[in-house]
Parts: C-alpha cells; sequence; structure tokens
C-alpha cells in the first residue's frame, strides 16, 4: 500500500508542477494543457449547517458513532463528536448516515441519453468512431446536459461524474468531470481542479471495431497493442519536437490535436483511463505504461485484475469495478463479485464504477454486493473500508483527493446525509450537498421536473 | 395454527424417512401472513413442506439445518427471465432465445432449456429456485413464442412446465418487424379472431386437451402448429397471453384485449402500467416489472418509475418482478437482480411483505401455477438466508429445491476461492 501511495504522491506532485519544469515555463502552459472549454461552474450560496449525530463514515477508512459535521461557506470545518454550534442550521441526523458524495469515475450520461432514438444507433455521441484514434476529442462537446441521467445520479447520492468517452477507438479521447447540478450546458457543471483524464480501450472492443469490413483499424489483440506503440512513438516526437522548440532549438511544429493529448499522456498532464478486461491485455498495457513512461491512472472494468494484482499494485494503477456485470462477452467470462475485496486485501487501490445511469444511482449498493461476495470466501470489509470505494478512492484517480471524497476540514462539503445504512437498499439519499449548498433535499420532491426534457411529459418529475 | 399442531403430532409418529430435512429455529415468511412464524421449524419429507411450526422439535433421523434465527422464505420465483437460454449474450452462437424462421411460429423454449449454464448456478446461488423464461421477438411479430417454467434444480434438466402461455412483443421492440403499432395490434386481434373461429365447432373427440400441469413438454418435433395450439389455450383459458409493452396507450389496448376475448393477460414490462392501474385492477391484467428503473430505455417508457410496483398493487393489480436490472442484469444475475428489484419497491413504497409475494407467490399465480408458500403441502423449494434476502448484501446460505438441498456454489465462488491468496 505504502508504494502505491507514494507513486500517487510523485504523480500528484507532477501535476501541481512541483517538480519538472522550470517557473517560467510553468507560466505558458504546454499545448496539452491548455483548456479551450473552460468551466462556467459557480457553487450555489452555502447553506450552513451542522449535522448532528449520525454515523459518519469519513471515507479515509474512519467511522465515528454518533458524530457531528459542521459545513461552512462550501467547507467541511469540522468532523467529530459534540460539535460546538457557532449559530447555523442543525440538522438532526441520528439514525442516519453521513458519508462524502459518491464520485463515479466512469460514466455516458450526456452521451449515452436515456431515452434511445434511431440517432442514437446512426450516429451516437459516445465516442468518435470514424478512427480507431479519437484522441483529438474532447466529449464534453458532444454532452447533452438535458439528460436525466444527472437527476437520477444526484437524487441517489452522486456529486461527481467522469464521463468517459466509449471503448470502440483505441483512443477514445478526452473525458470530463461534472457536479449534476443541472444547466443549459456540459459547462454549468464542470468541475475544474483535478487532471485532466483520457480513454483508451483494448481488447474486444476496438479489435471488433476494426475488424468490420467498413473500417480501417486493428482487427486482433496484438494489432490494438501494436497500433498504441506506434501512436506513442509518433507523439514521443512530437513532444521532443515541441520541447526543444520552447527551448530555442528548431521549429515549433504545427499544432496536431491528437499528438499533443498522447503528448500530455507521455507528459503525465493527461492521466490514461483504460478499458481492459483480461489479465493478458491488462499486463500488456501495463507494460506499455513502463515502456513509454507513464502510468495508467486506472483499469476500467479490469474483470481478471484480481488475478495479477501485484502487477496494478507496483504500478500504482487503481481498478475500477463492477460488482456483477459478468459473462456477456468473452472477455468478462471470469468476472467475479468478490474481485473489489480481493483486491482491497491485496493492497491495490479499487473503486466501484458504473458504465450505467442505472447502476450509476447504486454504486454503494454494488459495493455491498462485492462485500458480500468476499464474505461468502471469508473475507470481511467493514463499512468504513466499503466507502472509499465509492468516494476517496475515486477522487483519487481523478486528481481531486484533496478536494472531494473525505470528510476533513478544508474539503468541500460534497456530503450525503443518507436515512440509514449507505449499503442497504432501503436507504436513501435525504440531502445532498455540493459545495456546501443543498442541490438534493428528499423531503421536498420537485414541483416541476429537473431536466428541461421531462417537463410536461409526465413521468417522475411530475 | 391448529393444524399445524396436528401436523406435528404425525410427524413425531412417523419415522423420519432419508430425504427428510428439518431446517429449525427459522424467521419462516410462509407468505400466508404479513409476518413470519419465529423461531419455527420447518419439516420437508418427499419433495414437500409437512410442517412449520413455532418451536417445534426435529424428527429423528431428520438432517438438521439451524437456521440460527434468520430469515427462511419459499424459494424465489423470477418472473421473466432467460437463465438457460443465454451463456454469452454477445456471442449469438452460445444463445438460444430467438427464432429466425420465416415458415413456422413458435418458440418452444423449453427444448432449449440449459441446466448446466453458469447463469442458471449463480442464480441457484443467490436463492433463486424458479423461473419463467421467456423467448426473444421472433420474425412472427408480434409474436415471440412459447415460455416455459423452469425449476433450478442441480442437473442439466432444468424444465419444470412448457408451454406456460403466449409471449408477444407490442411496441419500440416489434417496429423493424411489422410496423406501426395499429398494424401490430391488429396483427394480435386477427390471430385471436381466427383462433375463435377455429374453436367454434366442437373439437375432435380424439383432441388432446393441453395439459398445464405435469407431464413431459409437447410432443415429438413437428406434431403440432405451436402458434395455434397455443392461442386456442390462450383463448380456453388455460394459459395466459403475456405481452410486453410498456406506453400508456398499450397497457389500455391490452386491458380492452383481455376484455374482449375474455382471455387472461400479463403485461411486462409496463413502465407506464401505474397510468393505468384502475383499469389493469378491473380487467384483472396481471403486471410483471422491474422495479429498479426509472429512466426510459425508448419514448415508450417515457413513464417509468420505481414505485410503478407500490402503485399497481395499492390499486390491486397482482404485481410480480421480472426482467429485473434491465438488460445488463435480467437474465445475468436473475437471482440477484431480482431481490435488488424488491428490495428498491420497498424503499419505494411497497410494504414487505409484498415485495416478498413479488418475488415468490405472485409470479407463480400469474403464470398459472400455484404455490410459492412455506405451507405444509407445498413444494419444498425454500431459501435459508444470513440476513434480510431483499438486502444485496445478504447471502443464500441453504437453497433446498424439490426437498433436497441444492448446491449454491457458483462458477464465481470458485475462482474467487481459487485466487483468494493472489497478492
Amino acid at each position: 500500500m505504502s508504494i502505491g501511495r507514494i507513486g500517487w504522491l510523485v504523480a500528484v506532485a507532477a501535476v501541481l508542477g512541483m517538480t519538472g519544469p522550470a517557473a517560467a515555463q510553468r507560466a505558458a502552459p504546454w499545448p496539452w494543457q491548455q483548456d479551450p472549454f473552460p468551466t462556467r461552474y459557480h457553487a450555489p450560496a452555502a447553506d450552513d449547517m451542522l449535522l448532528r449525530g449520525a454515523t459518519i463514515l469519513d471515507g479515509a477508512g474512519g467511522r465515528i458513532d454518533g458524530g457531528d459535521v459542521l459545513l461552512r461557506g462550501g467547507k467541511i470545518v469540522a468532523v467529530g463528536k459534540n460539535l460546538a454550534n457557532p449559530g447555523v442550521r442543525e440538522v438532526d441526523a441520528r439514525g442516519r448516515w453521513i458519508t462524502p458524495g459518491v464520485i463515479d469515475v466512469h460514466t455516458h450520461n450526456g452521451t449515452f441519453v436515456l431515452p434511445l432514438t434511431a440517432i442514437d444507433r446512426e450516429a451516437s455521441d459516445v465516442a468518435e468512431v470514424a478512427t480507431p484514434n479519437s484522441a483529438d476529442t474532447w466529449i464534453e462537446t458532444g454532452v447533452n446536459a438535458e439528460d436525466m441521467g444527472f437527476d437520477r445520479a444526484l437524487a441517489s447520492g452522486v456529486t461527481t461524474l467522469q464521463i468517459l468517452p466509449g471503448s470502440t477507438p483505441i483512443f477514445a479521447g478526452r473525458s470530463v468531470v461534472v457536479k449534476p447540478v443541472g444547466g443549459a450546458t456540459v459547462w454549468d457543471m464542470k468541475a475544474a481542479g483535478g487532471v485532466q483524464g483520457f480513454k483508451m480501450a483494448c481488447g474486444e472492443n476496438p479489435k471488433s471495431w476494426g475488424a468490420d469490413d467498413k473500417n480501417e483499424g486493428p482487427t486482433s489483440r496484438q494489432g490494438v497493442i501494436g497500433f498504441m506503440r506506434q501512436e506513442f512513438i509518433e507523439a514521443q516526437r512530437y513532444k521532443r519536437a515541441v520541447e526543444q522548440a520552447r527551448a530555442g532549438v528548431g521549429a515549433m511544429p504545427p499544432r496536431d490535436l491528437k499528438l499533443e493529448t498522447i503528448a500530455g499522456i507521455l507528459a503525465g498532464d493527461v492521466r490514461v483511463n483504460l478499458h481492459c478486461y483480461r489479465a493478458g491485455d491488462i499486463a500488456a498495457m501495463l507494460s506499455v505504461a513502463k515502456e513509454f513512461g507513464f502510468r495508467i491512472g486506472a483499469i476500467h472494468h479490469a474483470t481478471e485484475a484480481y488475478k495479477i494484482p501485484e502487477l496494478l499494485r507496483e504500478a500504482g494503477t487503481c481498478a475500477a469495478v463492477w460488482a456483477d456485470w459478468w459473462g456477456f462477452k468473452v472477455e468478462a467470462q471470469d468476472a467475479i463479485r468478490a474481485e473489489a475485496p480481493l483486491l482491497e486485501r491485496a493492497g491495490v487501490c479499487v473503486m466501484m464504477h458504473s458504465d450505467s445511469p442505472a447502476d450509476g444511482q447504486r454504486l454503494n449498493i454494488a459495493a455491498a454486493k462485492a462485500a458480500a461476495a468476499g464474505r461468502r470466501i471469508g473475507i470481511e470489509t467493514p463499512p468504513e473500508v466499503m466507502i472509499k470505494w465509492t468516494t476517496s478512492n475515486p477522487a483519487r484517480l481523478l486528481g481531486l483527493e484533496k478536494r472531494v471524497g473525505t470528510l476533513a476540514p478544508g474539503y468541500q462539503a460534497d456530503v450525503v446525509l443518507w436515512s440509514g445504512d449507505p449499503f442497504s437498499i432501503y436507504s436513501r439519499a435525504d440531502i445532498v450537498l455540493i459545495d456546501g449548498a443543498v442541490v438534493w433535499d428528499r423531503s421536498k420532491p420537485h414541483s416541476e421536473p429537473v431536466s428541461d426534457f421531462e417537463v410536461g411529459r409526465g413521468g417522475i418529475g411530475q | 395454527m391448529k393444524s399445524l399442531v396436528s401436523l406435528l403430532a404425525i410427524t413425531m409418529a412417523t419415522p423420519a424417512t432419508a430425504q427428510s430435512i428439518a431446517v429449525t429455529h427459522a424467521e419462516a415468511w410462509t407468505m400466508e401472513s404479513d409476518t413470519p412464524v419465529r423461531d419455527a421449524t420447518i419439516v420437508i419429507e418427499n419433495g414437500r413442506i409437512l410442517s412449520v411450526t413455532a418451536g417445534g422439535s426435529a424428527p429423528a433421523g431428520a438432517t438438521v439445518i439451524d437456521a440460527r434465527g434468520k430469515p427462511v422464505t419459499p424459494g424465489f420465483v423470477n418472473g421473466a427471465t432467460q437463465i438457460g437460454l443465454v451463456e454469452i449474450s454477445g456471442s449469438p452462437d452460445t444463445s438460444d432465445t430467438g427464432s429466425t424462421d420465416d415458415r413456422n411460429p413458435g418458440n418452444d423454449v423449453s427444448r432449449a432449456l440449459n441446466g448446466n449454464s453458469t447463469l442458471v448456478g449463480l442464480a441457484r446461488a443467490d436463492g433463486l429456485t424458479r423461473a419463467l423464461i421467456f423467448p426473444s421477438p421472433s420474425r412472427h411479430a408480434p409474436f415471440s413464442g412459447e415460455p416455459a417454467f423452469a425449476r433450478l434444480r442441480d442437473g442439466v434438466d432444468i424444465l419444470d412446465v412448457a408451454d406456460v402461455g403466449v409471449y408477444a412483443v407490442i411496441g419500440g421492440g416489434a417496429w423493424d418487424r411489422l410496423g406501426s403499432r395499429g398494424v401490430q395490434w391488429t396483427a394480435l386481434r386477427k390471430a385471436l379472431d381466427e383462433g375463435r373461429r377455429a374453436l367454434a365447432p366442437p373439437p375432435p373427440t380424439d383432441e388432446k386437451k393441453r395439459s398445464k400441469g405435469d407431464g413431459p413438454p409437447g410432443g415429438p418435433p413437428g406434431d403440432r402448429n405451436p402458434g395455434a395450439e397455443m392461442i386456442r389455450g390462450v383463448l380456453l383459458g388455460e394459459v395466459p397471453l403475456a405481452i410486453q409493452a410498456h406506453r400508456e396507450s398499450d397497457i389500455r389496448q391490452a386491458a380492452a384485449l383481455a376484455s374482449d376475448f375474455g382471455i387472461k393477460l400479463i403485461i411486462v414490462g409496463g413502465a407506464d402500467a401505474w397510468r393505468a392501474a384502475d383499469v389493469l385492477a378491473a380487467a384483472k391484467v396481471a403486471v410483471i416489472v422491474d422495479p429498479s428503473a426509472n429512466l426510459p430505455f425508448n419514448f415508450d417508457q417515457l413513464g417509468t418509475r420505481q414505485d410503478n410496483a407500490a402503485k399497481l398493487a395499492k390499486a390491486g393489480v397482482r404485481v410480480a418482478v421480472g426482467q429485473a436490472g434491465g438488460p445488463i442484469h435480467a437474465t445475468y444475475n436473475a437471482g440477484m437482480g431480482l431481490r435488488e428489484g424488491a428490495g428498491l419497491s420497498v424503499a419505494n413504497g411497497m410494504p414487505y411483505a409484498d415485495a416478498l409475494r413479488m418475488v415468490t407467490v405472485n409470479p407463480l399465480a400469474i403464470w398459472g401455477r400455484g404455490g410459492g408458500t412455506l405451507t405444509p403441502g407445498a413444494e419444498a423449494d425454500l431459501v435459508v438466508w444470513d440476513g434480510d434476502p431483499l438486502e444485496p448484501a445478504s447471502i443464500a446460505l441453504h437453497v433446498i429445491i424439490e426437498g433436497r438441498e441444492a448446491p449454491n456454489r457458483s462458477r464465481q465462488d470458485m475462482l474467487a476461492e481459487r485466487y483468494k491468496d493472489a497478492r
């Protein structure tokens, strides 16, 4: 565990510019560090409050029974017992539970927008599939902010989501991190302050796309890995040319959106979220990352990661897993519900992820199923550890571990007050706060639908 | 309770056979009332429940399973799934769900059931003992074929009863095959009209009446016309017509169809069913729902909401859980998805005992089977849990099917054990 943590600290330091580039260069960001689509999110006015007498899971492994949480000015001020009330609204939370807001690092909300129609089958926004290399794409430019999936996520206690491109292209494009607070555009929800994410894929999805007669691309696992390495070599060349030009040697190469994004991966500024199932695929990709000197943030799905925990641990790479998706394709045959507890015990950073707007509403239930499967083979996982899988560990992947995912002084007040044990199917998110503002209150049902889509259609929003 | 006591006396007087099992110290959910029998002793003999008695003792010679005060329920029953037909859904060469036969209607799924499937083993380990297995859409829209009931006993033969109804799809799922709803409903009504005309003359005396409860499924291949014969069963009230549909307009069409033809009708899916709850109750149309659904997969499902089941039950509609967890879980987690769905229905207003009925007695009753209780004489399908069975975190400790303890170790458990010490 300690090795993994040190790896993370090094990576975080690099991202924050504490190592590497000199101060002068920090002033002028590298091409891959630039964000042409800045956030327009403004935290709403904070609802200061003292939540009193709850069972608290702090997200970092701690548990307090009968504890209080003080929120002021959008931040967590104190977590403990018998806190003094500085004069804020007091909420009786006895019998209820408090956790950090749930973080889902793998959603397609906004691009896989329900209800689906013919246009989604004809030309989906889940991923750009004209070529196997869509590294030039930013998923946020395809996001429909009126997806009611965001509203369902919020009402179930999710406060941060990473929207990833789909897994058809090998280099699938940049991700975006959002808070499900609603808005006319994705930029009204875009969360700043994390590390830029990126999606890559290996295995059956990219190769079966390449094997389609209509498409050009590798048709085998080995072809996919070969394609990746060739692109990384191109990006190495490009990155070196940019760095040399900055140092006054040679001309600045013309901008190339694909190469500069992949150069950002090599520079450690763009973090890879890798869709991968089989142990062999995961191992091959960890070797590629080592060869080109970058760290993969997380293996997503990671169906067989439980067979090779040491490889992920040594690479400082997390696993983002389901509890119980399995079997639906050949490379998912060996999925097991007990994967999360097995990886946790082996010292791998593990988290639950959804890939689905339905399952994304119950990531804590996914954790409960995973822990139960661990219990079947004699591995007990207490609630204060399980909650890491849906809060602080995903925050680490997003580079937001100093801001959200933990209940501690100074953290953003992304907090959920649950009606009961968050791992019980009967519990509901009573109050959800983002940046200290109440954005969901179950005691005050909507007088109107949340997203524009639902207005006047007579569904759940009515 | 008096009858239970007298039955207990019989038990005490009769030496237990080798096949007898006694589950002791059970919180027994008999499904006869809204509360469990505490510290119950459940005696099972020859595949049936002999007695359920508070504080009773186990008969001599019986295999004793101490439930240690934990819940014991009837085996769970999935109202609509496709376990036994599917191994790898992404690989059609391992899937037996649909018909691509242009010439012959019907798809008798009972002939395709595979009890050796890993999906069946997992569902059993999650406490599922029976399931309605439905066919996927065929080229004879709106008909899909004939569903069957499976019983998840150990081994390859998991057929319970074949040909338990006729399964059709109306709406979004049938567009590619038939065209608009007007055409779909007309086609369905035409088939029923033709079936009714064929019924009009007295049937020949040697006509074999369809068996509903037992016996081997169907006859030799090719000895019958599945489509027409099954529709006759529907018109005679022997088996239900199940219509997978979601939109309110279709739900109301279905209710009208049930009244017009006087047939037993089941809605599967029914996202908008809560909007027509009174009409469904009046027409005695049952609904099989996915209580987890709160996002519409297509425009037919715009009304989808998690209190659908609670609203329907309150209006007097008989409700069961099926296709739970949507396309991802409905078949791959046919046991767990069912429990999670029933639990969610409780979180959305369904009384607990009614939620248990949605996964025990109701699906059996809706499909014309009966049973699903822990009562003397009932078929002995039951599960001993280590906690509340509607909590996904609970584990099925013992699964008893047809009076025998069934294996409840899935392939996933075996893989987890194998890699337990990987570090």
